[in-house]
């Protein structure tokens, strides 16, 4: 880390790429709309220098088909993490740096232990929706019944009922699992931690058929690190958003919901 | 070496299927292990495993099953040599956790419950092994125990060596080696060979090379590829000799509605009329922004500062009738690296694809005799291109943006698999370079990008130049795999962005032999060694490995200087990356193989000596579909026409195949990956309201803050039996319609052609192939005339000439289908965010206008394939077309881009299927608002169901606020328009004429209908 910058006022994000991952452009542009430095790093570059990792404020986890999902979601690249990136992972999360999973970066997330309870024997999981197939729609979303210790979704729900707080929604295994038999205690544990700060609000869901399905995002007790299933980095502006009507976008630079999450943690760093 | 087997069961009990049907997915694998380091059961959790979702398992587990026993077992996996993603996955996963896999194979098993499905049902035979196994007898297998050998790829003959192919022979015996090899020459081309071979000069270059007088066979796999007409387009290209024959219609008193061609000698209806085109527009409008055009992977247009477009348009029909999914998967995976290999390198920003099938419904007894043998059912069909076209675009982070379903039964024989990529590059590179162009240097080296080498997709170019017929080569069929192409896209541009390489080009059809043919042009000659091309499985023949079509390999031109960093980019970015030889201007193609010389053949050869092809051409006005399915017996079930039925002819035609909503399946593509889809293909308060077209916003490409493109296509295959002259007219129409719908600038609009015909050569065996050559001419004809009128170019296009299905039906009848000839136009166009508009209504009161005016006639109409007039005189009067004012659409199409540049209109949506009705429907269903139709009158019948169901094109319906009338009028005053009636507040659909109410019904029902589904 170069001393003589100010990370305070400028926090550096590194967002991985590479192998099936898809979503770095606009992740990235996430980030720098909120007046972070970005860059985009290759998997296998990280890999081959893990103590890059130390250069960084905040980490992200883009959404894709990373390894094609074809052993899972996020299955590989989990692996993959784990085997060359554990131990600076871990550094990483120690020093309180904010971590964000997005769609395939959840399931990434998930699978490598990092959410929802650090180095706890793994209860949650991401299952295939229960409409068998990948579906791309958008989503209501509202705050949990319990306040969230979150930091990347601090305060979005205080703007009055009158905003829309809908995502886009792209994937095929999306559904939060808890483990078989535990699944009221888990979720009684995650809500008392405050570790929700997602939920779906509408009956976008029909087939939803346990309470906890209805997860949208879960974060870390700390809440630094942050896996949601809809994807802020395509809500970044009101010119991407589903309902269309004149003027809508007449200002392209106008933020939409998704936005509010990067500039969430841009000011949480500069503020910490 | 041991094998192991394990399969991933759920955790959760996951059903699938239907009643009766139900069954339980469960993925598993062999892996080739080394015997004295074999993992634990912890290893392969950590691997396949996830605690939360399923359970790994080495050995049975019957006891599972404790509840519910299966009864059934279907087992599925591929054949050796068929790409296989998830054991390829498991390889690498195996290998990260430091496990050494030397092979992995995956499959599925099905366990069903109840009743088994045909194993039809679960795999295709061509690419997969599938068995069946009672329950019992499927434990009884001990399968975790005796694991069956891991097939190897099977070889008929191992001879590796080169084979020369002596032309010295006669004509008939040149013919049968033609199809011998499935070289697809015919008998001129042949002869053509056999005389060049037999120069004198010819023999001497040969002999100082150490080659022998006849090709050898790389040879002539190689010049067989470069002249497949997939490839050299040899009929778009052909010199045609046009006939029109309109005598029976110039008899009659009135005049007959057809353009008069007259007789005419036709130098390649590419060259005269789509090259000619393009070229007549640029000139006459000055145009600066086709930047490339014809000569590229795909055409590059320049609509803004900041970057560059380029798209293309493939078909993949071949290959998507023996194999739907991998046909459709490697056609959109083949179009992106179109895409990726356009200019100095391109980022894929979209998709597309349209489908041309077959009637989805299940048949009925008659039908089912009459239905071609050995071909799938259009529904399969839906199912395997949909899933192809899904993975391609998902896994590859390419949001699928626009396209549609259409259905008819003479796509029944052969489908049309049409996928389409239009990608963004910046104008220069930091280097200076202009990005569209492409310099291939001497010396430049010649690197082989991307996946191995197999035996998949050999002969591809050539077999897609021939009809389709039961000895069609299997080998043609392939799997795609976009994890690969993913890897090889993110390599290319950050070797383009640090300048790596001088030109790049995909291998697509005829592999290397393509690739690196063409490339060698730029310089005037190529020398490579097929020795150092990765392979997937040894055995490999030296023509096999020069024409293999297998996927995600790109060829680069790379400055000898920057090889060394362009290998260590490919070692960093995980993608293979071979030096396989050198460019040179030594005039040849030179190959080797093993250290010996196996072709040195004239580029010019390759190239340019091939003389034009010459056809003869017929037409003499509409023709009768030969209507193959049906009984000759049977009588019509077409209804007749009743002001009373108004209702039922609206839910009927929104319910029918062509209309109704695709959403279940267009949900299942990510159209938004990339953040910047601004209109989305559904839109409205539910998302359920259709686009007509869709755009993609360039600002988070790098473009202009407020850039727009967007994206539509059009298509009228049915009116090709009426004039394909009209046809093609149509289809551009309904295609530039769709673009200015939404906010599209007709003043800068590029559109792609894409032809896809019955075989238009006239032959003993299929002499329909005069008029089909009339049929494409006249349809280039009109396309020419259209285009050149509205001054949208045609930047970039293809042909497929060999659209028949020849074969017996279910009852051992000989049938052949034929498609409809069909264009494919695709638009794209220039927009802002100021002028962008969706097609549902907005807000009650709004005022409904129609812009265009009220057509005449409903032939080719949907509503003319459910409904006829009882009174023979009515029936009569409206078989005709509605007729297209080219000059008046244009001025329309500005004045709309004026109108919404000022905010005029609330929603505008055009006028295609269904008319008028439709349109209008479907803009209360996107808004969930109800509308009162009251400003129209009919007078009769035939005027009521003309102006409520006809087609005629360059017609849109359009709402406004109350307040902006005034203004509106004022922009629309010279030009057709005519207030239709009101956006109400109630969700009731109400159409008046006059006092009486000729429909009144609530909007639900309307949704009900139009969201079936197919």
């Amino acid at each position: 880390m170069n001393p003589l910058i100010n990370y305070k006022k400028k926090p550096h994000f590194l967002v991985l790429a590479g192998d099936g991952i898809n979503c770095e452009q606009e992740t990235k542009l996430g980030f720098e709309k909120a007046k972070a430095k970005t860059t985009i790093i290759h998997i296998n570059e990280l890999l081959d220098r893990p103590k890059l990792l130390r250069d960084y404020q905040g980490l992200a986890f883009p959404g894709g088909f990373s390894f094609g999902d074809d052993l899972g979601s996020g299955q590989v690249l989990a692996l993959k993490c784990k085997r060359g990136l554990k131990d600076e992972l871990n550094l990483f999360v120690e020093k309180e740096s904010p971590i964000i999973g997005i769609c395939n970066g959840f399931q990434t997330l998930l699978k490598l232990g990092l959410l929802p309870f650090p180095g706890e024997k793994r209860e949650v999981g991401l299952a295939p929706n229960r409409e068998g197939t990948f579906q791309n729609y958008w989503v209501k979303l509202k705050a949990p019944p319990s306040k969230s210790v979150c930091h990347w979704t601090e305060g979005i729900f205080e703007g009055g009922e009158s905003c829309e707080f809908e995502l886009p929604l792209r994937n095929r295994e999306g559904r939060i699992t808890l483990k078989k038999g535990s699944e009221d205690k888990i979720y009684n544990k995650l809500l008392k931690n405050g570790q929700i700060p997602l939920q779906y609000s509408d009956q976008l869901r029909p087939l939803a058929k346990f309470q906890h399905e209805s997860i949208a995002g879960l974060c870390d007790p700390k809440g630094l690190i942050f896996g949601l299933m809809p994807h802020p980095e395509a809500s970044l502006f009101e010119a991407t958003h589903r309902i269309h009507y004149k003027n809508r976008c007449k200002d392209p630079d106008q933020k939409a919901w998704g936005q509010k999450i990067f500039d969430n943690i841009v000011g949480h760093l500069k503020r910490s | 070496m041991s094998l192991l087997r394990l399969e991933i069961k759920p955790i959760e009990e996951t059903i699938l299927g239907e009643n009766g049907f139900l069954y339980e997915e469960i993925p598993f694998y062999i892996l080739d292990l080394p015997s004295n380091a074999l993992p634990s059961l912890a290893n392969l959790e950590e691997v396949f495993g996830d605690p939360v979702l399923n359970d790994v398992y080495i050995d049975d587990y019957d006891h599972f099953w404790d509840k519910k026993k299966p009864k059934w077992v279907i087992e599925v996996s591929f054949k050796p040599g068929v790409t296989d993603n998830r054991g390829l996955c498991a390889k690498e996963a195996l290998n990260l956790s430091s496990l050494s896999c030397s092979f992995a194979k995956s499959g599925t098993l099905y366990f069903f419950f109840e009743d088994h499905k045909e194993l039809k049902e679960y795999a295709n035979p061509l690419i997969q092994k599938a068995e069946l196994f009672s329950y019992e007898d499927f434990k009884k297998r001990s399968r975790f125990q005796h694991i069956e050998k891991i097939d190897e790829v099977n070889f008929e003959d191992l001879n590796s060596e080169v084979e020369v192919i002596s032309l010295d022979r006669p004509l008939e015996e040149l013919v049968k080696l033609s199809e011998e090899r499935c070289l697809a020459l015919n008998v001129n081309e042949m002869s053509f060979l056999k005389d060049y071979f037999n120069k004198k000069d010819v023999f001497e270059e040969r002999k100082a090379q150490g080659l022998p007088k006849n090709p050898t066979d790389v040879e002539l796999e190689i010049l067989a590829q470069s002249w497949s007409e997939h490839c050299k387009h040899k009929i778009f290209k052909a010199t045609i000799k046009y006939k029109e024959d309109l005598s029976s219609y110039e008899d009659s008193n009135s005049e007959h509605p057809f353009k008069k061609l007259g007789n005419q000698k036709i130098e390649g209806v590419y060259q005269s009329f789509i090259q000619k085109s393009t070229k007549d527009i640029i000139e006459e409008r000055g145009i600066t922004w086709a930047k490339s055009v014809f000569k590229d992977n795909a055409g590059i247009v320049s609509f803004e500062n900041k970057v560059d477009l380029c798209f293309k348009v493939e078909t993949h029909n071949s290959p998507s009738a023996l194999d739907p999914y991998g046909g459709a998967l490697t056609g959109i995976l083949g179009v992106n690296r179109d895409i990726l290999g356009a200019g100095l390198g391109s980022r894929p920003i979209g998709n597309t694809n349209v489908f041309c099938l077959g009637l989805p419904h299940s048949l009925s007894s008659s039908e089912k005799k009459k239905a071609p043998k050995g071909l799938l059912h259009p529904r399969s069909i839906l199912k395997g291109v949909h899933k192809g076209v899904m993975d391609g675009g998902n896994k590859s982070g390419i949001p699928t943006v626009n396209g549609a379903i259409h259905f008819d039964r003479d796509y029944a024989g052969k489908p049309l698999v049409f996928c389409g990529t239009v990608g963004v590059l910046p104008k220069v590179l930091a280097d200076g370079r202009d990005t569209s162009l492409k310099e291939t240097q001497v010396g430049d080296r010649i690197f082989m990008v991307g996946g191995a080498i197999g035996k998949d997709g050999l002969h591809g170019a050539t077999f897609s130049s021939l009809e389709l017929n039961e000895s069609s080569p299997t080998s043609a069929v392939q799997i795609g795999d976009p994890l690969t192409q993913k890897r090889v896209t993110d390599f290319l541009l950050k070797a383009r962005d640090l300048g790596l390489y001088s030109s790049l080009t995909d291998n697509g059809a005829g592999g290397l032999s393509s690739s690196v043919g063409e490339m060698a042009e730029f310089t005037g000659g190529a020398t490579l060694d097929l020795s150092k091309c990765p392979v997937k499985y040894e055995g490999l023949k030296a023509w096999e490995l020069m024409i293999s079509e297998s996927q995600e390999r790109m060829t680069f031109a790379v400055p000898p200087s920057k090889s060394l960093a362009f290998k260590d980019l490919g070692k960093k970015y995980g993608v293979s990356v071979t030096d396989i030889g050198y460019f040179h201007d030594k005039g040849a193609l030179e190959v080797f193989h093993l250290k010996e010389r196996v072709a040195f053949l004239d580029l010019r050869l390759i190239h340019d000596l091939l003389p034009p092809m010459k056809l003869e051409a017929l037409w003499k006005g509409p023709r009768k579909r030969n209507e193959w399915w049906k009984d000759p017996n049977e009588a019509s079930q077409k209804q007749f026409f009743e002001e009373e039925k108004v209702e039922d002819i609206l839910l009927k035609l929104l319910s029918s195949p062509n209309i109704v909503s695709k959403e279940k399946w267009v949900r299942q593509y990510d159209h938004e990956v990339l953040g910047a889809s601004h209109i989305k293909p559904f839109v409205g308060k539910k998302g359920d309201g259709p686009s007509d077209s869709s755009s993609l916003w360039l600002y988070p490409h790098g473009g202009e803050e407020s850039s727009v493109i967007q994206i539509g296509c059009g298509l009228a295959p049915k009116l090709s039996l009426w004039d394909p002259y009209v046809m093609a007219q149509y289809a551009v129409d309904e295609a530039v319609r769709n673009v200015v719908a939404h906010g599209g600038n007709i003043d800068q609009c590029a559109l792609l052609d894409n032809f896809c015909w019955p075989d238009p050569v006239v032959s003993e065996k299929n002499q329909e192939g005069l008029f089909r050559c009339g049929d494409l001419v006249r349809a280039s004809h009109g396309l020419y005339d259209i285009t050149v009128t509205y001054g949208t170019p045609l930047v970039s296009g293809k042909d497929s000439m060999k659209n028949d299905f020849r074969g017996l039906n279910a009852s051992g009848e000989p049938l052949k289908i034929s498609v409809l000839p069909t264009l494919l136009v695709t638009a794209f166009s220039k927009s802002t965010l100021e002028h962008t508009v969706t097609s549902d209504f907005k807000n009650q009161g709004d005022l409904i206008y129609l812009l265009g005016d009220h057509g005449q006639g409903l032939a080719g109409s949907e509503v003319s394939d459910f409904f006829i007039f009882e009174d023979q005189e009515a029936q009569k009067k409206m078989e005709k077309l509605p007729s297209i004012n080219l000059i008046k659409n244009k001025v329309l199409y500005r004045a709309i881009y004026k109108a919404l540049g000022r905010g005029l209109i609330e929603s505008c949506h055009d006028i295609s299927e269904g008319g008028l009705a439709v349109a209008l429907v479907e803009s209360a269903i996107g808004g969930r608002l109800g509308f009162t139709l009251d400003e129209v009158e009919w007078l009769g019948l035939s005027n009521l169901i003309g102006k409520l169901f006809g087609e005629g094109p360059g017609r849109f319906v359009v709402s406004i606020a109350k307040e902006n009338e005034k203004e509106f009028l004022s922009v629309f005053k010279e030009l057709p328009h005519s207030k239709l009636g009101t956006v109400s507040s109630l969700p009731q659909v109400i159409f008046k004429n006059g006092h009486k109410v000729v429909l009144n019904q609530h909007l639900d029902k309307m949704i009900e209908a139009y969201k079936k589904g197919v």
